[in-house]
C-alpha cells in the first residue's frame, strides 16, 4: 500500500473519530454558554452567591481531599484586571466552595472582597476534581465546567473551556 | 440512547469501571485461562520442562518491564501528558461514554501504529522481538516484554493528548487495550464465527501474528479491531499452521538472556556498520537492513 494512502487513510480515521467525540462533548456543553447575564445571577443566587456567615451544613473530614481548604491565590493579567485574588476555599457538605476574599492590584494594595461564590468543586478526588467557575466576560458573568488538576500540595491548575473562550489559571496556596 | 451516552460521568464511576476492566481482569480471567492451557498441555502431553521455564522467563520478562513502565510512565503521565495536556491540546473534552469509546479506539488505533513501527523500526524490533522470541503460545507470552516496549505507546499516545483527551483517561485506555490484547494469547480458542473475525482481533488473527511462517511476518498488528489492519493493508488470515518464534532463536530460557537478547544483537549489528549515518539509520531502519547489501524489506522474524 502507498504511503500517501496510509497517511490519508489515518487521518481520516483520526478526524473522524476525535470528530465525534468533540461533537458530543460542545453539543452537551454548549447550553452552559447560554444563559444570559441575569440568569446567570439568579443560578448563582440560587445556589447561595454569597458566603455564608453561619453555615449550618454538618462535613465529614477526609485528609486526602480536605488539604485544599485555605487561602488561594490567583493572579490575573488580563485588560480588565491586572492584580491578584485571594480566595478562600471552604468545604461545605460534600462541596468544595471558593469565595473571593481579598482583591490585590499591581503596587499590592489590598482591599478586603464581598465573599462571592466563584468556584464549586462538585468532586474532588486529592488530585483531580471537577466543578463549576464562574466567568466574567464582556460585562456578563457565565457559569462554565472547570478542571482542578494538582500540581503539589501548595498549587494546582483550574482550567476552564469553552469553545474559543478558555484559560488554564495557576492557583497558589497563600 | 445518545442522551445517555454523552451523559457526564464522574472520575471515580469511570475509575471503577477501569478498575474492574483492566487491574482485576488477571484474577477474573487471565489467570483461570492460563490454568485452563496449562491442564490443556498436560492432557496433550506437551507440559515439559521448557514449557514451564519459559512461562517463568515471561512472567520475570514483565517483572523488569513493569519497573522500566512505571517509571517512564510515571514521568511521562505526570510531566509530559499534562504539560502537553495543558498548554498544547484542542478544547478538553468532558468525560461521557462516548468519550471514553472514542479514546480507547483512538487508542487502539495508536496501538496498531505503534506496534507496527515496532516491527518496522530497528530499536522497535530490538526490544519487541522478545515478545516474539517465545517457540510457545499462551498467557505467559503476553506478559513477556522487551525493556523498551514502553517507550513506544508513551510517544504514539500523545497525540490522542493532543486531541483533547485527559491523559489519564488515555493511559487508562491503553492499558485496556493491552488487557485485551493479553487474551489474544492463547491456542485453546479456534475461530469465532466471521462477524466477529471480520472486526476483533482475535486469538487466531493474533496466532499469525507471531507465527515465524514466511507469510505471516509483519502481518495482523492490532489491539482490539483487525479492521485497521484490513484497512492498512497487513491483514492475513490463519491458513496454515503456524510455528512461532523467531528466524533466529534463543535457545534459552534464562530471563536475562530473554529479556536483553535484542537489545544485545541490535548492538552488535549498530557495532559492525561503519560510518555515523548507517549506525543512525540502524535506529529507524527495517531490522534486517543493511548498508551495502542484504536488504530486506520485512522484520528478520
Amino acid at each position: 500500500m502507498k504511503k500517501t494512502t496510509l497517511v490519508f487513510r489515518s487521518l481520516a480515521v483520526i478526524i473522524f473519530i476525535a470528530g465525534i467525540a468533540h461533537l458530543t462533548s460542545f453539543a452537551s456543553q454548549k447550553d452552559d454558554l447560554n444563559y444570559s447575564y441575569e440568569d446567570s445571577i439568579d443560578l448563582n443566587q440560587k445556589q447561595n452567591l454569597y458566603q455564608d456567615e453561619n453555615p449550618k451544613k454538618i462535613t465529614k473530614s477526609n485528609p486526602e481531599t480536605d488539604y485544599i481548604v485555605g487561602k488561594w491565590k490567583v493572579s490575573y493579567n488580563s485588560d480588565n484586571f491586572k492584580g491578584a485574588v485571594v480566595y478562600s476555599i471552604k468545604k461545605e457538605g460534600k462541596v468544595f466552595n471558593a469565595y473571593t476574599h481579598q482583591y490585590q492590584d499591581e503596587k499590592g494594595n489590598q482591599k478586603k472582597a464581598e465573599g462571592a461564590k466563584t468556584l464549586i468543586i462538585k468532586s474532588f478526588d486529592g488530585y483531580k476534581g471537577k466543578g463549576r467557575y464562574t466567568v466574567e466576560y464582556e460585562d456578563q458573568q457565565y457559569q462554565v465546567n472547570c478542571q482542578i488538576d494538582m500540581v503539589d500540595e501548595n498549587t494546582f491548575k483550574l482550567s476552564y473551556d469553552h469553545y474559543g473562550y478558555g484559560d488554564v489559571e495557576t492557583w497558589k496556596r497563600q | 440512547m445518545i442522551e445517555f451516552l454523552s451523559k457526564k460521568l464522574d472520575w471515580i464511576d469511570v475509575n471503577y469501571w477501569f478498575y474492574i476492566l483492566n487491574d482485576l481482569s488477571l484474577i477474573y480471567i487471565i489467570l483461570p485461562f492460563f490454568v485452563l492451557e496449562l491442564i490443556r498441555y498436560a492432557y496433550l502431553k506437551k507440559l515439559n520442562k521448557d514449557l514451564i521455564l519459559d512461562s517463568i522467563a515471561n512472567i520475570i520478562t514483565f517483572g523488569g518491564f513493569y519497573v522500566i513502565e512505571i517509571i517512564l510512565g510515571l514521568l511521562a503521565i505526570t510531566k509530559v501528558y499534562f504539560w502537553i495536556y495543558n498548554n498544547f491540546s484542542l478544547p478538553h473534552l468532558e468525560l461521557n461514554w462516548i468519550t471514553i469509546i472514542c479514546c480507547i479506539l483512538l487508542a487502539d488505533f495508536a496501538y496498531y501504529w505503534e506496534h507496527r513501527m515496532m516491527h518496522r523500526i530497528g530499536i522497535g524490533w530490538a526490544t519487541h522481538t522478545v515478545h516474539h522470541s517465545s517457540p510457545h503460545f499462551n498467557m505467559s507470552v503476553a506478559y513477556r516484554f522487551g525493556p523498551l516496549d514502553a517507550i513506544m505507546p508513551i510517544i504514539f499516545s500523545l497525540p490522542i493528548v493532543m486531541l483533547g483527551f485527559d491523559p489519564i483517561l488515555v493511559l487508562l485506555s491503553e492499558v485496556f487495550v493491552q488487557v485485551f490484547q493479553t487474551l489474544l494469547h492463547t491456542e485453546i480458542i479456534g475461530k469465532f464465527i466471521k462477524p466477529v473475525e471480520f472486526i476483533f482481533n482475535t486469538p487466531s488473527h493474533h496466532r499469525v501474528h507471531h507465527g515465524s511462517n514466511r507469510q505471516y511476518w509483519d502481518k495482523n498488528y492490532a489491539g482490539i479491531l483487525i479492521i485497521w489492519d484490513r484497512m492498512l493493508g497487513t491483514f492475513e488470515p490463519e491458513v496454515e499452521k503456524v510455528r512461532y518464534g523467531i528466524s533466529e532463536p534463543i535457545h534459552s530460557n534464562n530471563p536475562i538472556k530473554v529479556f536483553l537478547h535484542g537489545i544485545s544483537r541490535f548492538l552488535k549489528k549498530l557495532k559492525k556498520v561503519n560510518g555515523f549515518k548507517n549506525k543512525l539509520l540502524v535506529f529507524i531502519k527495517a531490522p534486517d537492513w543493511m548498508p551495502t547489501h542484504d536488504q530486506g524489506t520485512s522484520t528478520n522474524k
